[in-house]
Parts: C-alpha cells; sequence; structure tokens
C-alpha cells in the first residue's frame, strides 16, 4: 500500500500579513510539592519556527508543552502567545492545535466529524464546516475516508485524522506530544518528512516534544536539550549534534568518544589539550567552561590512518568490527580507552583487518569538541 | 513415545451442568410461581392451579386500589430513576480522574444508602419528611427511593467511566469545548451504556423497597409491594399473584432490553474491519 503524501498549499488567503505563532515562556516554573518539574524555564519560539523539546522521561519536556496548551498550571512565571500572557486562559481559549501522543480521536464520530469538531464549537455553519474539514483531510491524504470511523483506520491514518483535526481551525501554533510513538519506523520517517513539509507549507509554528533524537534532528528548525527539567542546550540540529556543551548532550544525541582531558592552553577558538595515554590533542573550544574537561568525537568522525601521527591521533588494537549493513562499527582500544569508529561499508578502510591487529586512528580538530564533564 | 490427548471436553462439562441445574432451578423456580397462580380462576390463592384464566389479571386492572398501587410505585419509580441518574452520573463523573483529600470520603457518602440498613434508613426519612411537614404523598416516598437508587447508578457509570480515555477531554478543550460541550461529546458516548443500566437498576430497586414505603404510607401513596404486604395478612387474593407476576414480567422485559443492547453493540463494533 503506498502512503499518500501531504500536498502542500499555498497559505490560507485571509489571513493577516502579520505572523503569528509566537510563543514565549518566561521563567516558567512547576512544582508539584517537593517535586520541581520545571524550573525557570526561558523559551522563546518565532512564528513558523519548528521547535522540538527533546529529552528523556522525567525531563520536564511533556509538562512544559501541557503549560504551553494550558492543562496544566504553572506554579509561576508566565506564558505568552503572540505577545499577550494566557496564564488566566483555559486551554479551549488558547487557540491552539494539539496532537496527543495516541491521537485520542472521538472514537464514536467519523473522520470527518473528529475534524469538523473544532469548527463546530466555533459555530461555523455546517455547510462551510464540512468543505473546510474535507478539505482538511484531503490535505493531509485521507480524501474519501472521511465516513470512516477510528477504528476503521490504521495508526498512521488516525495520525493524520489527528492532525487535520488540530489544523482546521488555523490555530496559533501546532503542539505535537510524541506522535509518532505508536508508528513502525517506515511510516515514522514518512510521516516526519510529511508533517515537516505540511508545517513550511502552513507556515505555522510548532513545538514538538520527544525522545527520539533521530526524530528531532530530522524536523527541527532548532532542538531545545531538557534534562530534569531544565534547558540544558538550544540551538539548530547541526549544532547540538556537533557541538555539545556537555558530555551528556553529546551522549544524547547520538554515540559518541568521550576522552576525559586536560586543557593545556586555549587560544581563538581553539585548544590543545592533553588526552592522557592518546597523547595531545587540539581541538575546537567553543568556550566551553567547568571543572573537568573532556573532549567529543564522533564515531564517524574517526578515521583509519596508515601511520600514526604527532597529535589527533591513536594507535591500538581492533578489538572487534561489526557490519551493521549500511556501516561498519569497529571498536579500537587505544591509549587505556576504549573508541568506537564508524565508517561506510563502502569505504571498508579496516575491511579485512582481523581482531588484534594493530590499527591507527585519527581526526580532525574541528570535528573534536572541548566540552564539561558533568560527571 | 507415549501422546499425550486433550481431555475431551463435553466429558467434562457433564458433572459441571448436573451440578449447576439443581442450582439454577431452586433460584429461577419460585420466582416463576407465581405465573401459573396469577393465571388461576379461583377466590383464594392455591396450588397447583386447576385451570388457565385471565379472570385474576382482569380483576387485578378493575380493581382502583391495585392500580392506583400500580400508578403510585411507577411515580416512585420515575422520581427515583431521574434523580437518581442524575445524582449518580453527576458524582460520577466529578469524582473521575481527579484526586484530592477527602475523596474517599465523598465517595463512602455516595455508596453510603447501599450500606446503611433500609430499616434504619425508613425510620430516618419517615422522621425527616415528618418534620418539614411533607407527608401524604408519593413524593417523599420517590425522594427515598431515589437516595437508595443513586450509589446503583453512580456504580454503573463509573465503570463505564473506566474505559474513558482521558486525553479525550484534554482533546475536546483544546478544541473548544467548553464543560457542556465535553460532557456531551467526550462522557456521554462512553456512559450511555453505564446510565441504562443503572437506570434499570434503580428502576426496579424502587420498584421493589418495601420497608420505606411502609413506613411512609398514607392513602394515595401505597406502592405496591406494601398493598402486596397488607393483603397476604387479610385479603389472599390471586390478584397478588397478579400483582407478583406483572413485577416479574417487567424485570425479565428490562434484563432483555440489556441483553439486546449489549449484544448489539458487540456485533457492531465485530462488523467493522480495520483498513489494512
Amino acid at each position: 500500500m503506498s502512503t499518500p503524501t501531504i500536498a502542500p498549499t499555498a497559505r490560507q488567503p485571509g489571513t493577516a500579513t502579520a505572523r503569528k505563532g509566537a510563543i514565549e515562556l518566561r521563567q516558567v516554573r512547576k512544582t508539584y510539592g517537593e517535586v520541581v518539574a520545571v524550573d525557570r524555564l526561558d523559551l522563546s519560539i518565532q512564528p513558523g519556527e519548528f521547535v522540538t523539546l527533546l529529552g528523556p522521561s522525567g525531563s520536564g519536556k511533556t509538562t512544559t508543552m501541557m503549560m504551553v496548551a494550558g492543562f496544566e498550571e504553572h506554579t509561576s512565571g508566565s506564558v505568552m502567545i503572540d505577545g499577550a500572557p494566557v496564564d488566566s486562559l483555559p486551554p479551549r481559549e488558547r487557540n491552539l492545535g494539539v496532537v496527543f501522543q495516541n491521537y485520542a480521536l472521538f472514537p464514536h464520530m467519523s473522520a470527518r466529524e473528529n475534524v469538523e469538531f473544532a469548527l463546530r464549537m466555533r459555530r461555523v455553519p455546517k455547510a462551510e464546516s464540512r468543505r473546510r474539514a474535507d478539505d482538511a483531510l484531503d490535505r493531509v491524504g485521507l480524501a474519501g475516508l472521511g465516513g470512516r470511523k477510528p477504528r476503521q483506520l490504521s495508526g498512521g491514518q488516525q495520525q493524520r485524522v489527528a492532525l487535520a483535526r488540530a489544523l482546521v481551525f488555523n490555530p496559533a501554533a501546532l503542539l505535537l506530544d510524541e506522535p509518532m510513538a505508536a508508528l513502525d519506523k517506515r511510516l515514522r520517517e514518512h510521516m516526519q518528512e510529511e508533517i515537516k513539509a505540511l508545517q513550511k507549507s502552513l507556515g505555522i509554528s510548532v513545538l514538538f516534544v520527544t525522545h527520539d533524537q533521530d526524530e528531532a534532528m530530522a524536523m527541527s528548525d532548532r532542538i531545545v536539550v531538557m534534562k530534569d527539567g531544565r534547558i540544558v542546550q538550544s540551538g539548530p540540529p547541526e549544532e547540538v549534534y556537533n557541538h555539545p556543551v556537555t558530555d551528556w548532550v553529546a551522549s544524547f544525541l547520538g554515540d559518541t568518544n568521550l576522552i576525559p582531558a586536560t586543557v593545556i592552553s586555549r587560544e581563538g577558538g581553539e585548544a590543545v589539550v592533553d588526552l592522557g595515554g592518546l597523547g595531545a590533542g587540539r581541538v575546537r573550544d567553543r568556550g566551553a567552561r567547568g571543572d573537568k574537561y573532556a573532549v567529543s568525537i564522533r564515531p564517524e568522525h574517526l578515521t583509519f590512518r596508515v601511520a600514526p601521527g604527532r597529535e589527533n591521533s591513536g594507535t591500538g588494537e581492533l578489538v572487534s568490527s561489526t557490519n551493521l549493513g549500511a556501516t561498519i562499527r569497529h571498536r579500537i582500544m587505544a591509549g587505556g580507552r576504549e573508541l568506537q569508529l564508524r565508517e561506510l561499508s563502502s569505504n571498508g578502510g579496516a575491511a579485512g583487518q582481523p581482531a588484534g591487529a594493530t590499527v591507527h586512528v585519527g581526526w580532525d580538530a574541528d570535528k573534536a569538541q572541548l566540552l564539561v564533564l558533568e560527571g | 513415545m507415549k501422546r499425550f490427548s486433550a481431555p475431551r471436553p463435553g466429558i467434562r462439562r457433564k458433572p459441571l451442568s448436573l451440578l449447576s441445574l439443581p442450582v439454577f432451578a431452586f433460584l429461577v423456580v419460585p420466582t416463576l410461581i407465581v405465573v401459573p397462580v396469577a393465571l388461576n380462576n379461583s377466590r383464594y390463592i392455591t396450588f397447583p392451579p386447576d385451570g388457565i384464566s385471565l379472570a385474576a389479571v382482569q380483576g387485578f386492572f378493575a380493581d382502583p386500589a391495585w392500580t392506583s398501587a400500580l400508578s403510585a410505585s411507577m411515580q416512585a419509580a420515575g422520581i427515583a430513576v431521574v434523580l437518581g441518574v442524575v445524582f449518580g452520573a453527576s458524582a460520577a463523573i466529578g469524582l473521575h480522574g481527579r484526586k484530592f483529600p477527602g475523596q474517599q470520603a465523598v465517595v463512602g457518602l455516595v455508596l453510603a444508602p447501599m450500606i446503611v440498613p433500609t430499616v434504619v434508613l425508613a425510620l430516618a426519612f419517615y422522621q425527616f419528611f415528618i418534620s418539614v411537614g411533607l407527608v401524604g404523598s408519593i413524593v417523599p416516598i420517590g425522594l427515598a427511593h431515589a437516595v437508595i437508587a443513586t450509589p446503583y447508578v453512580y456504580l454503573t457509570t463509573r465503570a463505564s467511566l473506566a474505559g474513558l480515555n482521558p486525553a479525550l477531554v484534554r482533546s475536546a478543550q483544546s478544541l473548544g469545548a467548553g464543560t457542556l460541550s465535553v460532557f456531551r461529546h467526550v462522557h456521554m458516548p462512553v456512559i450511555l451504556p453505564g446510565l441504562i443500566s443503572g437506570a434499570l437498576f434503580a428502576f426496579s430497586v424502587s420498584i421493589d423497597e418495601t420497608v420505606m414505603s411502609l413506613f411512609m404510607q398514607s392513602p394515595g401513596a401505597t406502592t405496591l409491594p406494601v398493598k402486596m404486604f397488607t393483603d397476604i395478612q387479610f385479603n389472599l387474593t390471586p390478584k397478588i399473584a397478579v400483582s407478583s407476576a406483572l413485577l416479574v414480567t417487567v424485570a425479565t422485559i428490562g434484563l432483555l432490553i440489556q441483553v439486546v443492547y449489549v449484544l448489539k453493540r458487540r456485533s457492531t463494533a465485530r462488523m467493522m474491519p480495520l483498513a489494512a
């Protein structure tokens, strides 16, 4: 069965030229008795921006989203939408589209009736609301399925209905709470692209919550990494991935080699460090300051060298090579540490090298990031 | 190698069904026995009946003492069902999915009429209604019935609500639904089976209720069970059996409605295939 595409459309006529959808959280704090779920959060979403809250369970990301939607009341701070404080507004007056984790479609209503619901609540005349609902279903690729009940639709189709339902009334922004959790990998990737395309064509702001870093990387204009109720790092996907500020962020965003380091000197965005058993290194310094340091090198940035180098390199024993299909994962014991090196199977740099062989690895200075070791 | 065969189910079931048959008969026969007695043609209650005739049934409906008792029971049941459903359902929805201090106490209060002995309630209501001057009509009886019916409706509605996805309420709210709309579109469809069950429970509790109705009876406010009770002592006619047969028939109809409703919902759920 082919998965239908969500058709991009021109922005609906009649929308204000001033872009709407700016969300701002100022010093927002949420406590449950003794427990601090969200700790003085400052967050700003620009109109049309796709922002993802990324973090493990318990990081406060879902709570934050619930506070923006109005389902949870913040203990202190303020939430603003398009410059106006909404702290006292109940969810139904905030004009935000929400897609829940299990879609929460009304089981006794058809797909069309589900989509029409928001318009009904706004007293839109029947004929117009039916037309707009059919329009929305068209746009998410469900033309003709409006009459079906949710239980007659597949997971992917239900998600599309949930999207159509949340967008049909032209909300200021769209909030999505881990909406892909129930989908299989292929469908998930397809939907990621579709949602992103839809968002771009509508120019709507999105606040997306997920614990899946691949998803965050694929869809976001900006990733906000959260841990224990606080924002740890915020920035475009490329920046957060390649320039994590702490070892925790580096490990959360993907595999990485973390080598404890001592800083010898810093100058103009570069630092000279001592990597213990791995000798000297020259790394990117973006101003990370702390008590203990480490250098983070992604496995795909390590390469095999033919000969040992003076710096940014190591010599060691090839422990194992695992063929993962598209990539090969090597484990190398060098300088007293186990390093992970990933290369494309087509490269086959260490092809045929047996376990136990001596290998040389190296990396470029600008691919190694100096960061703070949180411990 | 020794082959193990599954025990043939037919053989296992026989002893169990042989045991359950007499139990079933013991439970059902005393209830059904009123029907042949009601259809008996004689001035006194006799068993076994010596003929089938509708004379007693006709006599029942021609007797104003009995028809007014029937009418009184219906009125009390009407009050009980309406108020029981309103209070029981409201309590179930209000207490659903919320946590607050003292919640258990509130639930206990709602369920209390089920636990307090009926005769205690009867005396309390009797004194209360006299003190507020509400006597001589079916209204105080109906109100008392409503009180004991409410816990049943609360329980059946609460059971239906267990199947409610909490995200549905938030979903409706985010789309602009106010409290009433949320109730209408999210709660009602889910609790409807519970409400119907609860209403039927409330009805049967009220129709059957004897003690409180006895305490608060007055001319014109005599319910069917009370009339039956008095007549058994002083005026043993087949009309009593007709009354019983009537109640049994009503109860059976109520039960059949329930069964048909449940079966119909199950079969419609099965008929809808899931899309590929």
